[in-house]
């Protein structure tokens, strides 16, 4: 799955419009917007809320860490080196309140430019740190990092941030606001890709949760031990890697009861001697 | 990805393709080996950080992706900077077994290398201070007969053309001749051997595996052809070598490998011009094998049924006597007993 956290509605709106997002009207405390793969939430301002929002969205939506957490949002930039607009994928956020550093892996956006980003408690003006400074200033990204660091891989958090001002905020129109943002879509999907493609490139070829069930329902009808459990889990794993249906190998020994546990154990060692 | 495939042909990879990131520690950016690795990876997404392990040791890394999107990490080393040999790695007979790490990590990606279940990520630390390294050979190891494997969480020669560590430590070796210093390689690079001195006290140890070991295991690293040439021109060149059979698996599908293999291997090298022969089945302490296992969950490797003695996983003893003995026979016909060291 992957989970979107916007700040702002109109930093969502553009997303929403180009996935085709569709309001998910159960849910009350955010506003949340999904299709099948794709969930997105606007947390409000500031890390505390992109952190909650984050935790919430993944802990209806999410299940594992290859689950994607994406959080796309304007932040300030304190010289003109990047116009307007450019989005910058960040491979550092220093949360400015406790100096702590986050380091997300970029494995994806190769020919876009990589910056660090501070996280601020507020809004950062140019007076507040003085004139062509190099530095990237926003108000979510330590919030998203505290919270991907539970849950998802470090490849898979991306931090997306779109340059909107040169710390002067105050100037800043709405609907060039979301044209900056709707005019980076092509790329944020193509960073999607990127990841998803990486998540199935990493595939892992161990049991699958309906295989992982079924060897377990039948150790337990096998009356096995714990132990006796994750020898059976690994011959399973062991015969898959060697090409074989875990659940196949099972099915010949479906009919065998068994009554004590030294009965269950001459199963398993019959079903290790099937494998080999 | 990254440059990766370039590698398997040969040490040499390009500049701008490198590394994926390269993060500098604060207090290394004013190294001289920090400046010229910047300089020469000018394309490379820089970040500085505070400590090594900030990054190092981050949650959630993923092994197998950072493996192929390899980050390089510029750091100052502190606290112990020599460490006693351990029991699963060979001595060759010498009793001050010391091994140093100038980098963790290796460019190469073998399957069943224990480095992955021993580090967190799969990214590489070069430590930068490397007369703080010196300085403590100098209390620890000299005049002393000492044994240092150099090479040993890493591959400091096909790391050589990143940066040069032997060079470094160079002139150190040749003033200190008690000091026996091995320097443990898959790499396929020549131009080490023509561009050295061979010293008394530095021993090259190359791993060699049949080629289907290599292609079952061993991802990026240059071929036995490839290897076998750097052998050779190693001894041409003057330098002691040390072949390391090492390690052995014993599979069904490798089993019949190993006589073409060994006999192959002294058509091709003198077995006259050697030093001496590592050799050692598969093996890993239990810790870093549930670690690896876990994350090398499509790998048949860590699949296998194995024996635990003492903390360490390997083949049942009797099995690995006998594939030893018969390995043994072989290597009779080539080198003598006392030539071979076992473990």
């Amino acid at each position: 799955m992957v989970l979107i956290v916007t700040a702002l509605m109109i930093e969502a709106a553009p997303i929403i419009e180009h996935f085709r997002l569709k309001k998910d009207m159960a849910i009350h405390e955010f506003p949340v917007y999904r299709n099948s793969d794709i969930a997105l939430i606007v947390s409000g301002v500031g890390k505390v809320k992109s952190a909650m929002a984050s935790v919430y969205l993944y802990s209806i939506y999410g299940k594992k860490e290859e689950d994607i957490l994406v959080n796309i949002g304007f932040c300030g930039a304190g010289s003109s080196r990047y116009p307007p607009g450019t989005m910058l994928l960040i491979n550092k956020v220093t949360d400015m309140d406790t100096g702590r550093d986050y380091y997300p892996d970029v494995f994806f956006g190769q020919d876009m430019p990589k910056e660090s980003v501070r996280c601020y408690s507020k809004p950062v003006m140019r007076e507040d740190v003085g004139e062509n400074i190099d530095i990237f200033c926003d108000m979510e990204s330590s919030g998203i990092m505290e919270a991907a660091n539970k849950f998802v891989y470090s490849h898979n958090v991306a931090i997306l941030k779109i340059v909107s001002d040169y710390l002067n905020p105050q100037n800043l129109d709405k609907e060039q606001l979301k044209s900056l943002v709707r005019d980076q879509m092509p790329q944020v999907e193509r960073i999607i890709g990127q990841l998803k493609q990486l998540n199935e490139s990493s595939g892992d070829l161990s049991l699958s949760s309906e295989e992982r069930e079924g060897v377990e329902a039948f150790s337990d009808r096998m009356k096995f031990s714990k132990a006796m459990k994750q020898m059976l889990l690994k011959e399973m794993k062991y015969a898959k890697l060697r090409g074989k249906e875990p659940l196949k190998v099972l099915e010949s020994f479906m009919d065998i009861k068994v009554e004590s546990r030294v009965e269950g154990k001459k199963v398993l060692e019959q079903i290790r001697q099937k494998i080999k | 990805m990254k440059g990766r495939r370039y590698l398997s042909k040969s040490d040499k990879r390009s500049n701008n393709s490198m590394f994926n990131t390269i993060y500098v520690e604060e207090k290394a950016l004013e190294y001289p080996i920090t400046r010229q690795l910047l300089q020469k990876y000018a394309d490379c997404p820089v970040v500085t950080i505070r400590h090594y392990k900030d990054v190092f040791n981050r949650p959630k890394q993923h092994f197998a992706l950072q493996k192929q999107n390899q980050s390089l990490i510029l750091a100052v080393k502190e606290g112990q900077f020599l460490y006693k040999g351990p029991e699963v790695c060979q001595n060759f007979g010498h009793p001050n077994f010391y091994y140093t790490s100038f980098v963790l990590n290796c460019v190469f990606d073998c399957e069943y290398c224990y480095l992955q279940g021993m580090y967190p990520s799969a990214n590489m630390v070069a430590f930068v201070n490397v007369e703080d390294f010196k300085k403590s050979m100098e209390e620890v190891l000299v005049e002393k007969q000492a044994f240092l494997a150099a090479s040993y969480d890493t591959d400091l020669i096909a790391f050589h053309n990143i940066v040069p560590y032997v060079d470094y430590f160079y002139d150190f070796f040749k003033e200190n001749p008690d000091l026996l210093v091995e320097i443990r390689t898959k790499s396929a690079n020549q131009s080490f051997y023509r561009n050295h001195e061979p010293l008394e006290n530095i021993i090259i140890a190359f791993t060699l595996t049949p080629a289907e070991v290599i292609e079952k295991y061993e991802r990026h690293t240059p071929s036995l052809e490839a290897r076998i040439k750097a052998v050779n021109t190693a001894i041409s060149q003057g330098f002691k070598v040390r072949i390391c059979f090492d390690p052995i698996f014993i599979d069904p599908e490798i089993d019949h490998a190993y006589e073409p293999f060994y006999r192959y291997i002294f058509t091709r090298i003198d077995p006259g011009s050697i030093l001496d022969v590592g050799y050692g089945f598969f093996r890993m302490s239990e810790d870093f094998f549930k670690r690896i296992e876990k994350i090398r969950s499509s790998s048949l490797l860590y699949a296998e049924d194995y024996c635990k003695d003492n903390g360490v996983i390997s083949y049942p003893s009797h099995v690995m006597e006998k594939i030893q003995k018969e390995h043994m026979s072989i290597l009779y016909d080539y080198i003598g007993k006392e030539k071979i060291f076992t473990l």
